[in-house]
């Protein structure tokens, strides 16, 4: 080939190899370079084998990572060298060095497409690679025609057709508008059809494209893909060439089940069942053989089988067989093997009712943390993260903090973070979440981020039980001999607010625990030094009587730092050596701290944000979103700054303050905002809108006890009221304060949601969230109503009534009257159905946080469908029936105007939710729908439902549809039911469901006879 | 779609690159440098896989292999699966060893143009093209035809007898 004849490059490249150090090297290449460009500039007596040497030279010091622009044009200039081998050198290395919005590149734009429209096959494949890699969007249009012929054209050769489908791809991918869809997908499933491997693995990369941009459009090549597979699975015509140690084309395979993934379901039975039975085959045909490239051959088909069935949501059976896989997969020796077990075990977290087995491989997924390579011990941290729930977060938690001490540095960031966030999430109690944090600062303080250490004084200040043994904790701590500086301000922080608890222990008198935290004061940074002096602040403050002594050395400690050239250790040794002077007033200004406003953590907050922003997308990718949410919170860590942490924790302030102090404290505030996320709507007990506010408020003068001077705050910040701006929200009456419970979410949409499945959030709100799952057997349903606080205190008078209508009878078991903090509690409510109605029962549901009372009513979803099974009937059974069902009462027509207007797919998939399922075939005209289902209720006992409707291709929005049963009172509501669903968008919001008269109305007006619709309604 | 395919030696050296993403000639060096940062810190017998999403945005995956002294580097997103990169990787090695009976280094230093020519016939703009490594050895023969076809007058010596098979 092209090396054949050029010495000259392999003399250079020897040179190269023989240069000693990269000094050399430079020297000899820019020899070379300055040889290049005089010999380019004196172009006369270059001959092209020359011109060919030097445009490979360069792209060779190009890789050495030299600056070679000035031979760009050389290198393009080649393209248009008529003999081969230039032509050659001229496309490959102009599709290395340049890009798409080189202007080089339009240069060359007509000899590409000569080369393209010619008849030489050499010059087609050259031209096509290039604008397969670089192609712009000038080429997509300029181009693509040309390109779609000799995809499609049957005289090519396939060496020229699949590297056209390839250029194609890339071509749509710049300008997508190049692909006439509607040609296109005909074209494509017919390519699909192909007997050339070759060209059908091209077609399907492009296919891939095409249909991850727009799935409806490309329907129709998904029973190929299923053919294509099933073809490949059992080896039928695939020749030697395309078998892979073995394995018929294993790429292929994988690309056609990735194909699949872009379809949201597959609806045809048949095909689903084929493809079925593919999968079936390949997870348990595939078994771990000693060739290490047939295993890695036959494991990436059988991974990417495994991510089909997920995506395909298939039988639980059928799952659990892919959980035991993957559990025995993270055991295997082959570390590949183990790694993608892992990662795709985490995907399987998102299917649900199988969390239950992943955490049957609880051990061995622990047991990866310590495995030798890194990624897999990523993969594990990742899955256990997600696996983590309340039953297994003691664990799991555990073993991440053991794994903390001998983990990478690299990994030690997320792996804080993550044991922070389950700490948390998944307490069992709150004393367990103390020690976490404690222990997570003792190991690793320099990866733990302020958020985290504010997080758990908020807990501690919140939660009176939990004072105590905080500040036992802090005080053991304090005795180890080198803690970190967090663990410092942690420790300084809680014994200054609560030591006073501890007094009678040995060890924990005001002059000990000050002297111990003393010592420390040393060894820490400026950040940390204001926080120890409000404690020194604190301490003499509890130290009534006063003793001398202490009073003394602290006292000494503030004068040294009055001249401090910090301004905020400076203006806090100041004040708090005139405030302590005051005696025993010092009791009320330096009173304890009171107790945050109930906020989420900014830490899972963020986990949250994205989760809302998701919620119509599927499982997988939602739960994807949530683990890159966490990885936004590690990179989006405020560097740790002195100033907010001083803010939050400062002092109470007296509302007379100097104007500099006013500055700083707004610049605080400001700062605090951008800190700590305390943005959600405010529960009543503060109403300040930030922390620094609650801080700086009268409100915290006031005293010890917010909850029993609730009633005092009105009084007191109206006394006080005009001096602080904050205060005036801190006034607004109670009703005001009750409107502040905002849901999260839509209500209606989340019902609307439910309707369509069984398991999944109902309400939510700042402390609260309800969920619902439900299972249905014929006219009996279990609905289990989850209802967990989500706060730190408890949430009291918690009522749940079920208002239900008379079609349905309800038996809601007892609902705790109190909901413990951070708990969650399952009250299962049993249904039966009656009778056919679409009345929908309400929950109306109250509880009381602090002196507030929330009340929402609830739209509960026991609808009229969750009492339908899916049937699929034949022809022989369908028209009998149909024609039994002769007219009103039992059969109901109505045309039905204002309809959402929808594609006939989107129709049918509608209705397949609904489990109306959808008999294709039945019905010739392809404009109508026919579907069919069972319904239970006591009176009914099971039902058979038949409904037919006939769409006007003409105009999208009427339709007339038909129904039949054998219950009139069934058949009319289920004519109203689709009607609803028709004519309404679901995601409006309605208002509970309007009362309708159980009793038949046929509304329908006769058909005009007239009517083609009417002439095949006769035929059937 | 694959991002990039690297062949470098165990110093670190590049061998070949082609990027199937532009990047500028010096951020294509710093590239190299960080992938060889990432090699050096892998253990033996270990798993063929890294994360790269610092290196090459989110969701890129480094799938890389070590023959001799020469490592293969395939870089991809997650639209990929990574068995079946490490199939490719497999393939193109093979039809090296095809071409240039029992591959080395060396030969790829010294033909690392016919490297191109063959890389090309494998993937296409980030795709899969072929992976039948006797389909890519078909059509490296024919383009080496031409240049035969083109040369013939200047007889001057193969450096590998690759031409012979």
């Amino acid at each position: 080939m092209a090396l054949s004849g050029m010495r000259g490059l392999s003399v250079f490249i020897s040179d190269v190899r023989n240069c000693q150090n990269k000094e050399q090297e430079r020297l000899r290449v820019d020899k070379e370079l300055g040889n290049i460009r005089t010999r380019f500039k004196n172009e006369k007596g270059l001959t092209p084998y020359e011109k060919k040497k030097y445009v490979w030279k360069m792209l060779y010091i190009h890789m050495l990572g030299y600056d070679v622009d000035f031979g760009h044009m050389e290198a393009v200039s080649l393209i248009s060298a008529p003999k081969y081998p230039e032509k050659q050198v001229g496309y490959i290395v102009t599709s290395c060095l340049l890009n798409e919005n080189h202007d080089f590149l339009r240069l060359a734009i007509n000899t590409v497409r000569n080369d393209i429209v010619g008849r030489n096959e050499t010059f087609q494949c050259l031209a096509l690679t290039l604008v397969g890699n670089i192609g712009g969007r000038e080429f997509a249009e300029s181009l693509a025609p040309d390109v779609q012929k000799l995809l499609i054209s049957s005289s090519c050769r396939p060496l020229v057709r699949k590297k056209a489908a390839l250029c194609l791809l890339r071509l749509f991918r710049k300008n997508p508008d190049v692909m006439n869809v509607d040609s296109w997908s005909d074209r494509m499933a017919q390519l699909l059809d192909e007997r050339d491997l070759g060209v059908v693995t091209s077609s399907m990369s492009l296919l891939v494209a095409l249909v991850s941009n727009n799935h409806e459009e490309y329907w129709n090549c998904l029973p190929k893909c299923v053919k294509v597979l099933e073809r490949l699975a059992r080896n039928q015509d695939v020749p030697q060439e395309y078998t892979y140690y073995g394995i018929p084309s294993p790429w292929l395979q994988v690309k056609t089940m990735r194909a699949l993934q872009y379809f949201p379901t597959i609806e045809d039975p048949d095909t689903r069942r084929s493809l079925f039975e593919v999968l079936q085959r390949i997870l348990m045909g595939t078994d771990v053989v000693k060739n290490v490239n047939k295993n890695n051959a036959s494991h990436a088909v059988l991974f990417e089988a495994l991510a089909l069935v997920m995506h395909l949501d298939a039988e639980k059976e059928m799952m659990s067989q892919c959980v035991a896989l993957l559990g025995k997969f993270i055991a295997v020796r082959e570390p590949n093997i183990r790694y993608l077990g892992l990662e795709n075990m985490t995907r399987m977290l998102m299917v649900t009712d199988v969390q239950d087995i992943i955490k049957r491989h609880q051990a061995q997924i622990i047991t990866s943390l310590k495995d030798p390579d890194i990624s897999i011990r990523r993969r594990a941290l990742d899955l256990l993260y997600g696996m983590c729930d309340v039953s297994n977060a003691k664990d799991i938690v555990e073993e991440l903090l053991q794994y903390l001490s001998t983990a990478e540095f690299v990994m030690r960031e997320e792996l804080s973070l993550k044991i922070a966030i389950l700490a948390e999430k998944f307490a069992p109690d709150l004393s367990w979440y103390v020690d976490v944090v404690l222990q997570l600062i003792d190991k690793a303080g320099d990866f733990v981020s302020d958020d985290i250490w504010f997080r758990v004084v908020q807990f501690v200040t919140n939660n009176e039980d939990l004072q105590p043994y905080a500040a036992l904790k802090a005080r053991e701590y304090l005795d180890k001999p080198a803690i970190h500086e967090t663990m410092v301000k942690v420790s300084a922080y809680v014994l200054g607010e609560y030591s006073h608890l501890l007094a009678r222990r040995p060890g924990c008198s005001p002059k000990e625990i000050f002297s111990i935290i003393h010592e420390k004061l040393p060894t820490v940074t400026t950040s940390t030094i204001p926080i120890l002096l409000s404690t020194y602040a604190k301490i003499l403050m509890h130290t009534q009587p006063p003793d001398l002594e202490l009073q003394n050395q602290i006292w000494a400690i503030f004068r040294k730092y009055e001249g401090c050239i910090d301004v905020e250790i400076q203006q806090r040794a100041v004040e708090y050596l005139e405030l302590s002077k005051k005696g025993a007033a010092l009791m009320d200004i330096l009173a304890e701290m009171p107790k945050f406003p109930e906020r989420q953590s900014s830490l899972i907050k963020k986990a949250e944000e994205t989760e809302a922003d998701t919620a119509d997308q599927s499982a997988i990718k939602w739960r994807a979103q949530q683990q890159n949410s966490n990885a936004l919170i590690v990179t989006d860590q405020h560097p740790a700054n002195g100033t907010p942490p001083i803010s939050q924790l400062g002092p109470v302030k007296v509302p007379s303050r100097s104007n500099v102090d006013c500055d700083s404290a707004d610049q605080r505030e400001a700062q605090s905002n951008g800190t700590l996320t305390v943005v959600d709507p405010q529960p009543p007990s503060t109403s300040s809108p930030d922390l620094l506010g609650d801080l700086l408020s009268p409100l915290a003068i006031e005293g010890p006890q917010p909850a029993e001077n609730q009633s005092d705050h009105n009084l007191g910040a109206g006394v006080k009221g005009d001096t602080i701006g904050e205060d005036a929200l801190a006034l607004a009456p109670i009703e005001e304060q009750m409107n502040t419970v905002q849901p999260i979410g839509s209500i209606a949409e989340r019902f609307h949601a439910l309707c369509l499945k069984d398991s999944g959030v109902l309400y939510e709100d700042p402390n609260i969230q309800i969920g619902t799952k439900a299972e249905w057997r014929a006219h009996h349903g279990r609905l289990i109503l989850f209802l967990g606080n989500k706060n730190t205190s408890p949430l009291a008078s918690v009522q749940a009534i079920i208002l239900s209508p008379s079609h349905l009878r309800t038996e809601l078991s007892l609902v705790p009257e109190t909901i413990p903090p951070r708990a969650q509690v399952q009250c299962p409510l049993e249904v039966v159905n009656l009778r056919p109605s679409r009345d929908v029962a309400v929950l109306d549901f109250s509880y009381k946080f602090g002196t507030h009372l929330v009340n929402v009513k609830l739209r509960l979803p026991a609808v009229l469908n969750k009492f339908f099974q899916p049937i699929t009937v034949s022809a022989e059974e369908f028209f009998p029936q149909w024609r039994s069902l002769s007219g009103p009462p039992l059969k109901l027509q109505e045309v039905v105007r204002g309809v959402r207007p929808m594609p006939l797919l989107e129709m049918a998939n509608l209705f397949n939710s609904f489990q109306l399922i959808v008999c294709p075939g039945l019905d010739p005209n392809t404009n109508n729908l026919v579907a069919s289902t069972t319904f239970y209720s006591e009176s009914t006992r099971a039902m058979l439902c038949l409904v037919r409707i006939e769409t006007d291709p003409a105009d999208r929005t009427q339709l007339r549809m038909t129904v039949a049963s054998g219950d009139p009172t069934l058949t009319f509501e289920l004519k109203e039911f689709i009607k609803e669903q028709l004519v309404s968008i679901p995601t409006a919001p309605q208002a509970a469901a309007p009362p309708v008269p159980p009793q038949p109305q046929p509304t329908s007006p006769p058909p005009p006879s007239s009517d083609p619709g009417a002439l095949l309604a006769g035929l059937l | 779609m694959i991002k990039g395919v690297i062949l470098m030696n165990d110093k670190g050296k590049p061998r070949l690159v082609k990027f199937y993403d532009y990047h500028p000639a010096e951020k294509q060096q710093e590239l190299i440098r960080r992938l060889y940062a990432v090699l050096s810190s892998r253990a033996e017998n270990v798993s063929n896989f890294v994360k790269v999403d610092s290196l090459f945005g989110s969701d890129a995956r480094l799938v890389y292999k070590t023959y001799a002294t020469l490592h293969i580097l395939f870089i991809f997103d997650s639209s990929e699966n990574e068995l079946a990169m490490l199939d490719l990787m497999q393939v193109f090695v093979e039809t090296m060893d095809k071409c240039f009976s029992n591959v080395r280094e060396l030969d790829i230093v010294f033909n690392f143009n016919k490297v191109h020519a063959i890389l090309d016939e494998i993937i296409l703009g980030g795709q899969v093209l072929e992976t039948s490594s006797s389909e890519v050895v078909k059509a490296v023969e024919e383009i080496s035809k031409m240049e035969r076809a083109a040369n013939s007058i200047m007889a001057v010596p193969s450096i590998t007898g690759w031409q012979s098979r």
